[in-house]
């Protein structure tokens, strides 16, 4: 953040204060959204480095939020205006800075070190599977008998599951075969709970396949 | 999280792979890169630099996730 004129250190560090918790803001004129004004939670500020008029500052923000807003906007409650100087993401989910990131050289040499030395150590690790990568979602582990329906777009029913995470209705989940493979995303059509007092009927409707039909064989 | 369990039985060996034991070509036909965008060039760009780089792996299509503003 840079502060269009010199404010005090206490001043700063108070008006941040007041920015976590819930705000409201209003997407930029340049944006891809519809232009009104939207609740978002701001969860922490940290402020890491004040120098004259910069601020170098971490926010662990709600998806959505408008860092260059959010700074603009503290900006104006300092009095002296302030802008975005520049934005690193550190940060998404549970994919950090220090989980397998890459630069596009990096990309370039490892490509090079698979197809021309023969060593795919660099690739392997830069690839990472969408398994490692979605631990956000709860999980349902379908039976072998049950995949191949599921990749071609059926509903799973509760004879299908071997074992799952607790879920709620409508929520997201992610359908995982016996050997821990990304089959579908799937909404649940009932909680675990009801589920567990049903104990038939469809449980989750599939919503994304990701597993090619016929990688398990025909439910016969 | 906790794992119920429901109705458990094994997995037949002969079909479908643990993630672990994929080779780099059945990885490349579904991985997540974390990128270090360089400052200056799009998410866009950056996405169209690592796709021709990683075509020579026969990979046809990648996306990105995430704008940051």
């Amino acid at each position: 953040m840079h502060l269009h004129k010199e404010v005090e250190e206490n001043k700063i560090r108070e008006v941040f204060s007041q920015f976590e918790g819930k705000i409201i803001q209003k997407p930029p004129v340049r944006s891809h959204v519809k232009r009104v004004e939207r609740e978002r939670t701001v969860y922490k500020l940290e402020i890491l480095e004040i120098k004259g008029r910069e601020v170098l500052f971490k926010a662990d923000v709600q998806s959505g939020t408008y860092i260059r807003k959010l700074i603009s906007d503290i900006g104006e409650k300092l009095g002296v205006g302030a802008h975005m100087q520049e934005l690193r993401r550190t940060r998404v989910a549970n994919i950090t800075e220090d989980k397998n990131l890459v630069t596009l050289e990096e990309i370039e040499d490892a490509i090079y070190f698979y197809l021309e030395k023969h060593n795919g150590k660099f690739l392997n690790y830069l690839l990472m599977n969408p398994e490692d990568i979605i631990t956000f979602l709860p999980r349902v582990w379908i039976k072998d008998s049950a995949v191949n329906s599921i990749c071609l777009g059926a509903k799973l029913a509760f004879g299908g599951i071997a074992k799952t995470n607790k879920f709620e209705k409508d929520s997201w989940v992610m359908i995982t075969s016996l050997k821990d493979e990304f089959v579908a995303l799937g909404k649940a059509l009932v909680s675990f709970d009801e589920m567990m007092q049903l104990r038939k009927g469809f449980v989750i409707k599939t919503d994304r396949v990701f597993m090619l039909p016929n990688t398990y064989p025909r439910y016969k | 999280m906790e794992v119920i369990e429901i109705s458990p039985e094994p997995t037949d060996e002969r079909y479908g792979k643990r993630p672990e034991e994929r080779t780099i070509e059945e990885k490349a036909k579904f991985a997540i890169i974390n990128l270090d965008k360089p400052p200056g060039i799009t998410s866009r760009e950056s996405a169209a630099i690592a796709k021709k780089a990683l075509s020579a792996l026969g990979i046809k299509k990648i996306g990105y996730s995430g704008t940051l503003e």
